[in-house]
């Protein structure tokens, strides 16, 4: 079943209608829906690198123009690194590990102990947003989220030629 | 149903099925002949879509309205005009007074309400599970400070004040309905109706006319959260159905008519639309159907009726066993839990309009759970549905006559169908295109099939002791497919399948029915003093539901002693989770003998739902609920009673051939039109019997004779 591109930027957008998301989310996958998403986040990111996959809110795995190399791009231009590295060691972080900075997030009692665990937040340098949030114990490595098998995802699943990789 | 009859017709009854696109009608006269008017409907004054519809099908007769209603002495409605403004949340503004603290209960709802009406597969995938907005919202729900337990004692004594308070702002934010639901009112309902009274001195003191709901007057059951929504329904959608019942009233008594219409309740009975309880009309359509299954088997002597329907969207199924209907007390509704008793159905999502899929992973063919309903499917050009559905399939075997659906008001393009589903779901699976549309029909038949044999025998009992009724639009199209080898004891589709909702509707008792929760519980060896208190207990509910029986009757001019009064209980073994309902073989209970002749009914009852052996008096008895049922004679449609003709069908009946496909190959099947067909005509398939708005097929293997009733007799040869 084929959707609107407007439906699925309304889907986007967390603007879609109950009845249309109801029978996206019981029925199988549309098979072009992945490009026309690519195409909706392309549509909203300043810079015109091609999108290889989005990684989170306001973060990107991108094919950048002008070496073809695989980077790890934020919505406000920032490169941190390569594909298939950990972002987070490039990004602005913030850690909250006393009683007062967890406070600021939840009420008295009902907080993490910081003997415990620790919450780090990961910003992009040049917009300041927040783009992703982790609360490890505190003497836990920076997480690697995952490292995405983006050749497989695109010959195997989508059945798509994998873009140019320099 | 003979076209050409002559005589002066009187017309007794008339029946109408209000739907969401169509509104039928269904005119019955003194000889028990019919026919059936249909219009579209008028959502915005209901009364022209209904007068159009009764003229339309009076043309038939050659009568004009004027003629026709004087003569009716009876006229019921059903409709859908208050399921959809309760689905679309869009009712009047209602206040809401609950306990202090309580505030929040009506918004959270039960966990069930996430996910009512879907598919299995999607109660299971939590992340299709939503909360609807509530019927009352937060800013107009107020808090009383007092408090019930569940034995009926008082707590914390009500405060005056609170009450008072709370009326007052909601008055102030002008609610068209004020709903009071405290808990454990049904066990002890003295501090609701306090509340009630302040809240009436509140509306009178502010200078305005608010109607006051009282759960404990209207459904005094267990249950919060069922006995809340349905207070709420009453003020928040039943008044605008009132309102609209009573301009349809007017609007045929300018017509000539004499009579008050009544409505078809949820417990299958029809009620007066100016009942107190009108929010239990809120589904009537389906129970038509079963109604007048049963009215049917009454009369021609069939005691266990399994009744099947298929409409658009779905395939619903209820049981009639010994001449008796289910009750089931909680029913569901627009994804509301409530406090109704319904007549007990059972329905699975598949229906003429089914969307077929095939899975991309396995190449599976999937039907529905969704469907094109009134849309038919893409052989409809002007649907603008792009997705096969079974109506297609049965367009591209020949099942239909894309000419005359729906009397030929839509007309269908094979040419679509056959291109969409080869595009679709043949190509795909490198079949040919009547073999994937046959697969499909053989899929939705043997699906059907299943179905039908599990709710049966999952209650214990055999098809070969039921008699299988198949009506509405869809269903005599698949009678065959999913009655094959089953082994019922008889198929029958009525002449008049189409309208057999309306007919139902015409056929119900003038009834109406209360229900109250109770707590008895008592050993088998209990004292007699303890049984005589239980019965008195018993019959104290009675006396209270016996007096709203009776004043509702009263509102439509019957005096009680025109008023046949059945009373009823629920029972179950004590500790059991499941009970019965029972018909009390006593009018009063006061002693302990009276008692014992309770408890045998129920013991009896047991026996023959379950098994006699699995009966477990050890346990004590629980009396959970009095029932007070109220009827008053009313005429009802005569059942068609025709002279026998010879077995060969008349050559005017014959519509000539058409290519039907069925088991890989195409045969021509013999056309006939079924109001031609005459009483005793027996036809061998592959036959197809046409009327304006249902398909009989009769394949290759089967069949049918009609008998002096008009009643299609199916069977395998």
């Amino acid at each position: 079943m084929a959707y609107t591109k407007t439906k699925i930027k309304d889907l986007v957008d967390g603007k879609i209608d109950r009845d249309t998301l109801h029978t996206m989310l019981s029925t199988p996958k549309d098979k072009e829906r992945f490009q026309i998403y690519l195409e909706i986040l392309q549509e909203q990111v300043e810079w015109d690198d091609p999108i290889i996959l989005p990684l989170g809110p306001k973060l990107y795995i991108v094919q950048r123009k002008s070496d073809r190399k695989w980077m790890i791009r934020s919505q406000a231009g920032y490169d941190f690194c390569p594909w298939n590295e950990n972002w987070k060691l490039h990004a602005r972080i913030r850690v909250r590990n006393t009683a007062a900075q967890m406070e600021e997030l939840y009420p008295r009692l009902m907080a993490p102990s910081p003997d415990w665990q620790v919450i780090r937040e990961y910003f992009c340098p040049i917009s300041g947003d927040l783009l992703d949030v982790e609360a490890p114990t505190p003497w836990y490595p920076v997480i690697h989220d995952f490292e995405p098998d983006i050749d497989t995802f695109y010959k195997d699943w989508l059945g798509l030629a994998v873009p140019e990789r320099a | 149903m003979p076209l050409d009859k002559q005589t002066k017709r009187r017309v007794q009854v008339l029946g109408i099925d209000a739907g969401g696109t169509m509104t039928d009608t269904f005119f019955v006269d003194s000889d028990g002949d019919f026919v059936v008017g249909k219009s579209q409907s008028t959502p915005q004054n209901e009364a022209l879509g209904l007068i159009a519809s009764s003229k339309e099908g009076l043309e038939h007769w050659g009568l004009t309205l004027e003629e026709a209603l004087s003569g009716i002495q009876t006229g019921v409605y059903s409709g859908t005009a208050m399921l959809n403004r309760v689905v679309q949340r869009k009712g009047l503004r209602t206040g809401l007074i609950v306990n202090a603290g309580m505030e929040d209960f009506h918004r959270m709802g039960r966990a069930a309400q996430a996910y009512l009406g879907f598919a299995y597969e999607d109660r299971i995938h939590l992340n299709t599970h939503y909360y609807d907005e509530p019927l009352v919202p937060r800013h107009l729900t107020r808090g009383v400070m007092e408090r019930i337990d569940m034995s009926g004692n008082v707590v914390i004594p009500l405060r005056e004040d609170s009450a008072r308070t709370a009326a007052r702002e909601l008055i102030a934010q002008d609610v068209e309905g004020i709903v009071i639901s405290l808990l454990h009112s049904y066990r002890n309902p003295g501090h609701e109706r306090r509340v009630r009274d302040l809240v009436e001195e509140e509306v009178a003191a502010a200078g305005k006319t608010i109607p006051v709901f009282a759960s404990t007057d209207y459904y005094p059951v267990r249950k919060e959260t069922h006995r809340t929504n349905t207070t709420i329904l009453e003020a928040f959608a039943a008044e605008p159905s009132r309102q609209t019942l009573k301009k349809i009233t007017t609007a045929f008594k300018e017509n000539g008519s004499k009579f008050d219409f009544r409505v078809m309740a949820t417990h299958g009975g029809t009620i007066s639309w100016k009942a107190k309880e009108l929010a239990r009309t809120i589904v009537s359509g389906p129970i038509g159907g079963v109604i007048g299954a049963k009215y049917l088997g009454e009369v021609l002597g069939y005691s266990n009726i399994a009744c099947s329907d298929i409409g658009g969207t779905s395939f619903d199924v209820a049981l009639i066993t010994q001449n008796e209907l289910t009750i089931k007390n909680d029913p569901d509704m627009a994804r509301l839990l409530l406090s109704l008793p319904l007549v007990a159905m059972d329905s699975v999502g598949a229906g003429a309009g089914s969307f077929i899929r095939l899975d991309p992973y396995t190449k599976a063919i999937k039907l529905g759970p969704d469907s094109a309903g009134y849309r038919v499917g893409v052989c409809w050009e002007a649907s603008g549905i792009e997705t096969v559905t079974v109506s297609d399939c049965h367009v591209i075997l020949g099942y239909l006559n894309p000419d005359n659906f729906l009397g030929g008001q839509v007309k269908l393009s094979r040419e679509r169908a056959w291109n969409a589903m080869k595009e679709q779901v043949a190509d795909p699976l490198g079949l040919s295109v009547e073999d994937a549309a046959a697969g499909v029909i053989e899929l939705l038949d043997s699906d059907l099939r299943d179905y039908l044999r599990s709710m049966i025998s999952g209650k214990g009992y055999s098809p070969s002791s039921f008699v299988c009724f198949s009506y509405g639009g869809a269903g005599p199209v698949h009678t065959y497919g999913y009655t094959e080898g089953l082994g019922f004891e008889d198929v029958i589709v009525p002449a008049w399948a189409a309208g057999f909702s309306a007919f139902g509707c015409a056929a119900a008792d003038f009834e109406y029915r209360y229900d109250k929760s109770l707590d008895i519980n008592i050993a088998t060896d209990a004292s007699e003093d303890l049984k005589t208190t239980q019965a008195q207990t018993l019959q104290a509910a009675w006396q209270e539901l016996k007096e709203r029986v009776l004043e509702e009757f009263e509102i439509n001019g019957y005096s009680p002693d025109k008023v046949q009064l059945q009373p009823g209980f629920r029972m179950q073994y004590r500790g059991q989770l499941n009970d019965l309902e029972i018909e009390s073989p006593i009018v009063e209970a006061q002693g302990a003998e009276d008692w014992d002749q309770l408890v045998e009914a129920f013991n009896d009852t047991y026996g023959r739902v379950y098994a006699a052996s699995a009966r477990s008096p050890e346990l004590g008895y629980s009396v959970t609920g009095a029932i007070m049922r109220g009827t008053v004679p009313i005429p009802k449609p005569k059942i068609p009673k025709e002279e026998l003709q010879g077995e060969t069908p008349p050559e005017a009946a014959k519509l000539g051939s058409r290519k039907f496909y069925r088991h890989r190959k195409w045969v021509d099947a013999q056309l006939y039109q079924m109001e031609r067909l005459q009483p005793g005509n027996r036809i061998t398939g592959p036959a197809i019997i046409e009327s304006d708005a249902t398909t009989f097929v009769v394949p290759d293997g089967f069949e049918t004779w009609l008998d002096g009733h008009r009643l299609f007799h199916l069977k395998e040869v």
